[in-house]
């Protein structure tokens, strides 16, 4: 992705156009129960005709293009030039995005279909190598709804919540790494109770900070990986599930120290190459929703259980790592997800479902010990949660469209 | 069953009592003894010929009821061959463009009347066409005693898929025990495009049946990628079965016949079942559960030149036995889609990941589907992404040209996961002269791609799909076994 414009670079390609629009109220009176009749009236001017195919290229954003009244409408973007860019269709009032194509090719066209309601469209285009150029404005009066446009979300609105979010997992590493030490010393003594204990302590921490998603990279694999690939018996497999298979499975304390050691070693890694580990920006509202992707693969499935039976714990953790990014995101997303308040109230119902299962001063239920009906109910929570996260992951993707309003 | 045309009216339900033969007619059924025209008579028409007169023969040469378990010598099965001995065609598409599946195929296919493709041949029919529309993929352990009755497995299930590929009238029981087909197509076994693709993994070249000096040079148990969580009750097998067809009871029927024939001899390891969606819109390429068309940029089938140098293993190739030539590695790969997951992901991430636009499959610097995509201008990915699907499993340059592969896709759709999401995914499967050199070379490249997150590989294995049988004196692994 290019470097974000700023205000002073971009070019406006003409002045603007006002279109106006008829609407077909007799054909629509006279069509005898249909709900919604699509104006394809077009502009007074020129041809007559909507203009289905956009042209873009380095130095053209749409030329003077036109729309006919509200409804579906699909234009086909052609890329003239000789080189890739991005095309977006704003609101030139304030940049607010209605669609765009991130990548379109030299030479090729591209649908791009909306719903069109009363608005203000222009097609603003960014090139590799050229400043931004924004097309004619074109107008559709009236009051008819469509398509939402989304103020787009800045690099300079997420690069202050990637700061905090890396203090906050700055913070955890540091617990962890206690934790783990702690839990070393436990096995390399030979306590294995108390390991057990202090195991789901540090591994649900680690599940708190983001892990869920390879935040950490090749670590994320040393200190959480799963046996998939190897195999439960492969000296390959180190971190906590293997330690968590070791110590449910009545392995001996001496087999075991060295893999409570070296995980313990790999914490204390990462923490100490934390301060250099860069957040990608995207991954801030990524993450919202993938935490839950993979609680539900690998944690609900009991997939990732080795012997513990404490997936469920897992999720829990998962839930409170999400929660944090939402709250470094909630500013940003609360003007524009309008299903922000059924994203918290998913976290609460799947929280609360969740906590039930954990007997108290005792052992948290398996997934596989779930009667039917819970297992239904959380298993549901969670897949609607996802649905309701799905869409911060695009309203939340910082764009070089931003800066240029 | 008359002598008069057949009748157009609707066949009755029931047969008529006092008949010594079912009354039922039915148009689409095709004639015994002969090999099915390619313009096959459209559902519903009379046939142009009376039917034969002989209503309870079976045909010219039943097939003989060639028994495994009683260990029977000789005894070549019957059946018609179609297409005549003309089996040295390198493989058979229904299609004039073997990319482009026509429409009327998916018509044909649906009324159960495809042609007999030819059984015999070089190579095996079933490597080269696009994926039919419903398969079954099948892997068993041999149980065979010795290297004898290994062989009279092999002449078995060459006997069974020589029938079954071409049809005919199942021979009768008598009183003398249950009926010798299960009937699922009827009285009449239709080829409906029916190909059986049958091959060996590197189990069957350990101690068991002195095989191991003639271990094909590429075989070995499949590797396990980072990415794999591969179940061993779904991976590996001596034997690999794939069964190919128009309609899932084609492929049904065939599974039940060549089981029964060979119960004591070979026994089920794992099996998945799929289907290959028909293009759209028309005139595409068929498409995944992601929503992709799958397997736009394969080498051309009608390429000899292509296939010598990346399908069939060639004699005399480096380290091979001699047996292989003529033969193709398969590589059979269950891969789950977490498509819930997938369903929540913008379009154009997607697309990112693919490195194609979805609605019409070009690649996403291109403007048709068999647009080539040009990575030297786009040398930083701003068009499509370095680390897409289709850059990174095929770079197009000149040093990756010999990791092409055959891809063979098809769809899988078998029930729910443990937490009620849909399992379901890709049966994938490859062709190629080296693992090694090919499928593992394609691997290493898309590790750690974007997609793997969508994605789980669980099964498959690595196979040497044997060379094809040439003619009616010649069985699956002659060569191997003689």
């Amino acid at each position: 992705m290019s470097a974000a414009p700023s205000l002073a670079d971009i070019r406006d390609e003409s002045a603007p156009m006002l279109c106006a629009v008829r609407t077909r109220r007799l054909f629509a009176a006279a069509a005898v129960g249909a709900a919604f009749v699509t104006s394809v009236a077009a502009c007074s001017s020129g041809s007559g005709q909507p203009s289905n195919v956009i042209t873009v290229s380095s130095n053209q954003c749409g030329g003077q293009w036109r729309l006919s009244g509200p409804g579906w409408h699909t234009f086909e973007i052609n890329n003239q030039s000789t080189g890739g860019g991005e095309v977006d269709l704003i609101d030139p009032a304030n940049g607010a995005v209605y669609d765009e194509i991130e990548n379109i090719g030299p030479g090729t066209s591209t649908p791009m279909a909306l719903d069109v309601g009363s608005g203000r469209y222009a097609f603003l285009c960014l090139f590799d190598d050229f400043n931004p150029l924004k097309g004619a404005t074109v107008t559709v009066p009236g009051h008819a709804a469509g398509a939402q446009a989304i103020l787009p979300i800045t690099y300079n609105d997420v690069i202050p919540l990637a700061k905090k979010y890396q203090a906050y997992t700055e913070a955890g590493l540091k617990l962890l790494a206690r934790e783990t030490g702690t839990l070393a010393a436990d096995v390399r003594s030979g306590h294995l109770a108390a390991a057990k204990r202090d195991w789901l302590t540090a591994h649900l921490r680690y599940e708190t900070l983001g892990a869920a998603y390879g935040a950490f990279g090749n670590f994320d694999d040393e200190i959480d990986g799963r046996a998939d690939a190897v195999g439960v018996n492969s000296p390959k497999w180190t971190g906590f599930y293997r330690l968590e298979y070791g110590l449910w499975h009545g392995q001996a304390a001496t087999e075991l120290t060295p893999v409570a050691s070296t995980l313990s070693r790999d914490v204390d890694a990462l923490l100490a190459s934390w301060p250099s580990q860069e957040i990608p920006l995207i991954d801030i509202g990524l993450r919202a929703h993938e935490i839950m992707e993979n609680a539900l693969e690998f944690q609900l499935t009991g997939h990732d259980d080795y012997g513990s039976g404490t997936t469920l714990a897992t999720t829990l953790a998962n839930i409170a790592g999400d929660r944090e990014l939402l709250s470094l995101l909630h500013p940003l997303l609360a003007p524009r997800y309008p299903g922000l308040p059924a994203v918290y109230s998913g976290l609460n119902l799947l929280q609360s479902l969740l906590e039930k299962q954990h007997r108290q001063n005792g052992p948290w239920v398996p997934v596989s010990a779930l009667t039917v009906s819970t297992r239904q109910a959380i298993d549901a929570a969670c897949g609607q949660l996802a649905q309701e996260l799905a869409p911060i992951a695009s309203i939340a993707e910082p764009r070089n469209t931003a800066n240029a309003f | 069953m008359p002598s008069e045309p057949v009748p157009s009216e609707p066949v009755p339900s029931e047969p008529v009592p006092s008949e010594p033969v079912p009354s039922e007619p039915v148009p689409s059924e095709p004639v015994p003894s002969e090999p099915l025209p390619s313009d096959a008579v459209p559902s519903g028409a009379a046939p142009s010929q009376p039917l034969s007169s002989g209503s309870l023969s079976p045909g010219p040469r039943p097939p003989a009821r060639r028994s495994f378990l009683r260990g029977m010598a000789g005894g070549v099965a019957g059946g018609v061959l179609a297409g005549g001995a003309a089996g040295a065609a390198a493989g058979y598409a229904y299609h004039g463009d073997p990319q482009n599946p026509a429409a009327d195929a998916d018509e044909t296919a649906i009324v159960g009347r495809l042609p007999a493709v030819p059984f015999h041949g070089r190579y095996q029919a079933g490597i080269l066409p696009q994926p039919q529309r419903a398969t079954a993929v099948v892997s068993f352990d041999v149980t065979a005693a010795d290297r004898a009755a290994l062989t009279d497995l092999f002449q078995t299930v060459t006997d069974r898929a020589r029938f079954l590929t071409s049809g005919g009238t199942p021979p009768p029981a008598g009183i003398g025990g249950p009926p010798t087909d299960s009937g699922v197509l009827g009285p009449t076994v239709v080829p409906d495009g029916l190909t059986v693709t049958f091959g060996v993994g590197s189990t069957l070249f350990d101690d068991r049946y002195g095989l191991a000096s003639l271990r094909p040079a590429h075989l070995v148990p499949m590797t396990s990628f980072p990415n794999d969580d591969l179940d061993p009750a779904q991976s590996g097998g001596d034997l690999i079965l794939q069964l190919s067809a128009g309609n899932a009871d084609t492929v049904i029927h065939a599974l039940r016949d060549i089981a029964k024939s060979t119960r004591g001899g070979m026994q089920a390891n794992w099996r998945i079942d799929g289907f290959a969606s028909p293009a759209r819109p028309a005139g595409t390429v068929p498409r995944n559960l992601l929503g992709f068309m799958d397997g736009i940029a394969n080498p051309s089938v009608t390429s000899a030149a292509s296939m010598d140098s990346l399908v069939w293993v060639q004699r005399g190739a480096a380290g091979e036995p001699a047996w292989t030539a003529g033969g193709s590695y398969l590589v059979v790969r269950l891969i789950r889609m977490f498509v819930e997951f997938w369903d929540r992901v913008d379009v154009f991430e997607q697309e990112t990941m693919i490195g194609r636009r979805r609605d019409t499959g070009f690649p996403l610097d291109g403007a048709s589907l068999d647009a080539t995509p040009d990575y030297a201008a786009d040398p930083t990915g701003e068009v499509v992404p370095l680390t897409a699907h289709i850059r990174l499993a095929n770079p197009r340059t000149p040093s990756t040209a010999n990791s092409r592969l055959l891809r063979r896709a098809w769809n899988y759709d078998r029930g729910l996961d443990q937490v009620g999401d849909l399992d379901m995914g890709l049966v994938f499967t490859c062709y190629q002269q080296d693992i090694g050199r090919q499928f593992e070379t394609v691997q290493r490249r898309l590790l750690d791609e974007p997609l793997v997150d969508y994605i789980s590989p669980f099964g498959g294995g690595y196979f040497l799909a044997l060379p094809g049988v040439t003619g009616p004196s010649d069985y699956y692994g002659r060569a191997l076994l003689f």
